[in-house]
């Protein structure tokens, strides 16, 4: 992707390998489509900071520097910032004192947040582990790695990439940026996928956009009937959802293909080289759905640190949509079905795109998600 | 020519063991699942902290805590175990059953059979190892008596005496 600095950035970049400054700043660089701000900058200061950090990808961080071979640390910070947690004050004491600095600096979910930083120095994904630990003292690696913490929360990196891991479902999958963290929704999306699908058969699905692998690798968990092919346009984001799939020993069932779905899109032939394209039974994607206007007021810890790509939608969040039910006229079955998180307008505003576009897809089924907003849709072949 | 046994020599030492060994019939207890209550969704009344606008894509948040209450008998369970809020919402349900369980059940409910299955597990296991160390320890106090007597018939000075002398 294209990397476009400002001077601001230059000017953190160039202080990046010398300790302080009074600013303290968090840059994230990535082009979505041409219509869209290239670079995109959020500075804030802090009054009682006496750090420069910032956040960027591991390219755009040897880009930044100059430097090659960077270790993979998204959030660097140079001085540590006054938090006022040491190795005396025992758990209880620390809890308290971070939930005040995330509280100050308005930090939303501080309480949360809070809980899981501290259970995450204690060595546990769980948030209420800290329990077990309420009277001993951190020790200095502790200290240390929890002022990062909190210096990265601070700059509003979110709490799933600072602890690498996030749960889905019944799996546990690595997390890092700027690759889309997986939505609570979307764990309904896998139920419905399941439901449908008829069981003890094997079945190819075909998945746009797997992101880190959520939906994909779910599926193979929960059924060892099928086999699914994923395309992403995201290098890091295919590289993450492989990654994923080797942990988790799925990768033998899943394919995943660099590439982007765009409105002529044809699959590269099959590995089994097979002379026909493979028909799929399914198809199922949380593709980028947010509409323009909304991408406006997102907040920092998603327009900062997730890659846009995956959330613009364009002016209706309907582009992507269409381009992969052109991608479904090819290649999947005429009497398959297809399964698409969306946003809550699209039930009402498909149906009048796939007429003008005259794409014979018909809506089978609107179903809503557990905060009540009609979120899934099932499409299949009309006549 | 026949060697006569003299008093002192050792005999087979599980000869002395003890007659005390009591059979245990074996354990055949189950646990009775029949009384467990069945819940209906439309019974149940969830809860989760809403996030504001569109949601989906357009938030992140670490919302995971499912709040969830039994209507008609007011049972309620919060859950906040995983990060994952469909496991946590698994999970509610299985605590809700179990809550809903031991106080309808009672005495019956599955987790008091389970405690009492353990508890007995427990003392049989306690018994089989205080029988173990009471027949090492007679075991021992046998020996010891064999080895007093063996020492005190070397001071008399008896010895092997061939038959045909």
């Amino acid at each position: 992707m294209a990397l476009h600095l400002s001077r601001a950035v230059r000017r953190v970049a160039h202080f990046s390998g010398i300790s302080g400054s009074r600013c303290f700043a968090a840059v994230a660089s990535f082009s979505v489509n041409n219509n869209l701000l290239k670079t995109l900058f959020y500075n804030q200061r802090h009054e009682n900071s006496d750090t420069v950090f910032f956040y960027t990808t591991k390219r755009n961080f040897s880009v930044l520097t100059n430097k090659k071979n960077v270790p993979r640390k998204y959030c660097r910070g140079f001085s540590s910032p006054a938090t006022g947690i040491d190795t005396n004050s025992n758990v209880q004491c620390v809890l308290e004192a971070v939930h005040k600095i995330l509280e100050d600096a308005e930090i939303p979910e501080a309480e949360t947040c809070s809980r899981y930083l501290v259970s995450q120095v204690l060595g546990s994904t769980k948030q209420f582990a800290y329990k077990e630990h309420l009277q001993q003292k951190l020790d200095n690696a502790q200290v240390e790695e929890l002022n990062r913490l909190v210096a990265c929360r601070l700059a509003r990196m979110p709490v799933q990439y600072l602890a690498g891991n996030w749960d889905f479902r019944e799996i546990t999958l690595q997390v890092r940026p700027p690759v889309f963290i997986p939505r609570p929704e979307t764990e309904q999306l896998v139920d419905i996928v399941l439901d449908h699908l008829p069981s003890k058969t094997s079945q190819r699905l075909l998945e746009v956009g797997p992101g880190t692998g959520n939906i994909c690798l779910s599926l193979l968990h929960e059924n060892p009937d099928i086999q699914v092919t994923a395309l992403e346009r995201s290098k890091m984001a295919a590289d993450l959802t492989k990654e994923n799939a080797k942990l988790l020993n799925l990768d033998q069932r899943l394919e995943v293909i660099e590439m982007k779905v765009e409105a002529n899109t044809t699959l590269p032939p099959n590995s089994d080289q097979t002379p026909q394209p493979v028909q799929y039974d399914a198809l199922v994607s949380n593709p980028p759905y947010v509409l323009r206007k909304d991408l406006i007021s997102l907040a920092p810890e998603i327009y900062v640190y997730e890659d846009l790509r995956a959330l613009d939608g364009g002016a209706e969040g309907l582009d992507v949509i269409l381009n992969i039910l052109r991608l479904a006229l090819k290649y999947v079955k005429p009497d398959g079905l297809i399964f698409l998180e969306v946003d809550p307008c699209h039930p009402h505003i498909l149906p009048l795109h796939l007429e003008k576009q005259a794409l014979p897809f018909k809506i089978d089924k609107v179903l809503k998600d557990f905060q009540d907003k009609e979120r899934f849709l099932i499409l299949s072949r009309s006549s | 020519m026949f060697l006569i046994l003299r008093r002192g020599f050792a005999t087979n030492s599980s000869l002395l063991c003890s007659s005390e060994k009591i059979v245990v019939p074996p354990l055949k207890m189950k646990i009775n699942k029949s009384k467990v209550p069945k819940i209906r969704e439309k019974d149940l009344e969830e809860k989760y902290i809403t996030g504001w606008g569109p949601g989906g894509q357009a938030v992140n948040k670490t919302l995971n805590a499912v709040y969830l209450r039994h209507v008609p008998s007011g049972v309620w369970i919060k859950c906040h175990e995983s990060r994952s809020l469909d496991r946590n919402r698994k999970t509610a349900r299985k605590m809700l059953i179990e809550k809903l369980d031991l106080k309808i059940n009672g005495e019956d409910s599955v987790q008091r059979q389970e405690e009492r299955l353990a508890s007995h597990k427990r003392n049989l296991k306690r018994e089989k190892t205080r029988l173990k160390y009471e027949e090492r320890r007679k075991e021992k106090e046998n020996q010891s008596e064999t080895d007093q007597e063996n020492s005190s018939n070397k001071e008399d000075n008896l010895e092997y005496i061939p038959e045909d002398n």
